[in-house]
């Protein structure tokens, strides 16, 4: 019964349908199923749609549409997994923003959702942010890798600034950077000192894993 | 005296029913009036309220009356001139009369590897003044051709590039704002009397206008500029996937600036700006050289004509070929045709390849030929008893009779057909003789002549560019200050 519910729940996931699978959590969940295992068949079901994608069979809107069928039947079973406490699998912690001067956030928005489907811990800290915001949730969430975001190429130069701020506070070190942006090249990545740079989201997402040995 | 461009002597092309026009307006309006805008400047609030807006300042939320809406866009001039430096370089903006304009790139791109780096200060000299020169290219864009040139510190790059425009050409140009350069720039245009269009009031799509752009549209008008009002909307991303859905949303961003633009100084000379693409769903970069972006030009195109306001249209540009292909041919020459069938004033032309990433020379001398077919083709066919020849056609007869040695021939001839500089016009037996050379060929050596024989139609006098080197000092030391120049 649990296998059928969950071959249920891959394909109500790959339908992008959020109402089957509202449906099959609440079913999952009176079943005493393990919250950690459905957790893998949502994660399962967005390598699926990850590989349909680079297979260039599926589209951004599909990843986007699966990853928000999962946010919903997540919602109650991450409240499952505090209440037992248990611990998600997760690869790690990533802050993300676009920097100051810039608010289009549609990109980082693409990114940071493809990272939270793919099994990170996303903090995001939203547009328009100056160095000061990127230092305090570097302290204060202590993740993994530090993502930033530039659309334009008069609001780049602002990532640099971002890193030289880490470094004057002494927690560069600590934290991978990675940078990204309609603007943002390799060399402008390198010159400014970030670790990482990636041209779309899926890419990035490979890049944050390669970061903490997942790749 | 001003640059001619091209007059559309036919009706333009329209693609919406008067209804489908009326419902993509009213919805225009709705969006304005319903959900309004995110406006992040405090006295722009301030001025909106006055002037009978719903302002939520906690939100920074406008909504703006329809009535209020109207009026400004009424106040708007359907026509106006801008001042070049030259004023047979000035440009009438408005009515059936097209300007074709250059297209930037971050950096320029070898023509063999067709990889991309930033150009050096003679190659950005060499790339203005192919631009000057090239007959059909009537402006130049606001960072045209490159971002910058080696040496330049990323704060400067915009208010040196505009230095070296003004000094190779005395064309009229654009200009972007960067880093709080407005009040060095448009003094440097005033020093150079002339004026610069600005997409000044850029909003950030959906529905915002950030702080930074209200700045500078204050700016602005505060030097008497005309402005631009902008967008980006990519559909599917920053508006709705359906075009009609997207034309209501990027008139509504475009309006909120036309709004606050005409409460603050009416009958202020606007031109409509503009950066539309549907997202690429493979990349989620915007997807340039798609023929919806043709479509929504030419939709708009018909809209705006309706809301009387000079408009351009980008989309004959921003190809996704990263080479001079096929690929770009077709996606810069269908839309830039469209556009200016339907009734752009100005079209994104000259120069620019992949995006704004990368811009050529060559490209731009290849584009002065796409420019001039499609001009020759919009001025449309000139019918009268001379055209018509038929005095003539009686004359000549049957064969053996022919036009070839006939004086009209002679005199009408290059006026009827477009000759293409650098295109390879030869038959297959002389097209091997002349070592089988194609269009770049031909332009590479058109550039090599361009570069020896240019002249500048008014050079700067010293005082100018003493003038000019006492802002630039300023503008450095401004940025010093401020830690952006070590």
């Amino acid at each position: 019964m649990k296998e059928q519910l969950f071959e249920n729940l891959r394909k109500s996931m790959l339908d992008y349908d959020e109402k089957s699978v509202n449906i099959l959590v609440s079913d999952a969940i009176n079943s005493k199923i393990n919250p950690l295992e459905i957790v893998d068949v949502f994660t399962q079901s967005m390598a699926e749609v990850g590989d349909g994608f680079e297979k260039g069979e599926l589209f951004l809107p599909d990843l986007m549409m699966a990853a928000e069928t999962m946010n919903v039947g997540m919602a109650p079973i991450e409240k499952m997994i505090i209440r037992n406490g248990l611990k998600k699998k997760t690869y790690g912690k990533i802050v993300i923003g676009t920097v100051f001067g810039d608010i289009h956030d549609i990109g980082k928005n693409i990114v940071a959702t493809l990272l939270s489907a793919n099994g990170f811990d996303v903090i995001d800290i939203g547009a328009n942010a100056k160095s000061d915001r990127f230092i305090e949730a570097v302290k204060q969430h202590n993740p993994n890798i530090l993502a930033m975001s530039a659309l334009l190429t008069t609001t780049a130069p602002e990532q640099g600034r971002v890193i030289m701020a880490l470094k004057e506070v002494g927690i560069r070190s600590k934290i991978k950077i990675m940078v990204g942006g309609g603007s943002i090249t390799r060399e402008f990545a390198q010159k400014i000192g970030a670790d990482g740079y990636e041209p779309t989201a899926p890419l990035a997402v490979k890049l944050a894993k390669k970061f903490v040995g997942k790749s | 005296m001003a640059r001619k461009g091209f007059k559309r002597k036919f009706p333009p092309l329209e693609i919406l029913s008067r209804e489908d026009v009326e419902q993509i307006k009213m919805a225009t309006l709705d969006i304005l009036k319903e959900t309004g805008v995110v406006i992040e400047h405090k006295d722009a609030l301030k001025l909106l309220e006055k002037n009978d807006c719903i302002v939520d300042y906690d939100s920074k939320r406008v909504r703006m009356p329809e009535g209020l809406v109207e009026e400004c866009l009424r106040k708007c001039p359907s026509t106006f001139r801008v001042k070049a430096r030259d004023p047979e370089n000035d440009l009438i903006f408005g009515g059936n009369t097209v300007y074709f304009k250059s297209s930037p790139g971050m950096d320029i791109v070898d023509l063999d590897s067709w990889a991309h780096r930033t150009a050096t200060e003679k190659e950005y000299e060499e790339a203005v003044i192919v631009l000057d020169t090239l007959e059909h290219h009537d402006w130049f864009s606001c960072y045209t051709p490159y971002f910058g040139y080696e040496g330049v510190p990323e704060v400067m790059k915009m208010t040196m590039g505009l230095i070296k425009r003004i000094k190779y050409s005395t064309k009229f140009t654009g200009l972007c704002f960067t880093n709080y350069n407005w009040e060095f720039n448009f003094r440097i245009a005033k020093v150079a009397g002339m004026e610069v269009l600005c997409p000044a009031l850029m909003a950030s799509s959906p529905l915002t206008l950030s702080e930074f752009a209200v700045d500078a549209a204050f700016k602005t008008i505060e030097y008497g500029f005309p402005i631009g009002v902008d967008t980006g909307s990519v559909f599917g991303a920053t508006a709705p996937a359906t075009l009609a859905g997207a034309l209501a949303l990027f008139n509504a961003e475009l309006i909120a600036g036309i709004v606050l633009i005409q409460l603050k100084k009416p009958y202020s000379r606007v031109f409509v700006w503009g950066f539309p693409n549907p997202q690429n769903m493979v990349t989620g970069a915007p997807g340039f050289g798609n023929i919806a972006n043709a479509l929504f030009n030419v939709a708009n195109n018909q809209i705006w004509r309706d809301y009387g306001v000079p408009l351009r249209n980008t989309a004959s540009v921003y190809t996704n070929s990263k080479k001079i292909d096929f690929q770009n041919g077709i996606e810069r020459g269908m839309p830039a045709i469209l556009s200016a069938l339907s009734g752009a004033h100005s079209i994104h032309l000259y120069g620019g390849i992949y995006g704004e990433i990368t811009h050529s020379p060559i490209q731009s001398i290849l584009d002065d030929d796409l420019a001039g077919m499609i001009g020759h083709f919009i001025q449309g066919i000139n019918v009268n008893d001379e055209t018509l020849a038929l005095d003539l056609i009686h004359e000549v007869g049957p064969i053996p009779g022919h036009f070839l040695n006939k004086r009209h021939t002679y005199e009408w001839w290059k006026k009827e057909q477009y000759m293409q500089k650098v295109g390879d016009i030869l038959t297959y037996p002389e097209w091997e003789q002349s070592g089988k050379k194609d269009c770049i060929d031909y332009a590479k050596e058109r550039m090599k002549r361009i570069i020896s024989e240019h002249e500048v139609s008014v050079n700067l006098t010293k005082e100018q560019e003493e003038e000019i080197n006492v802002i630039v000092k300023e503008a450095e030391a401004f940025y010093k200050k401020r830690g952006d120049i070590k």
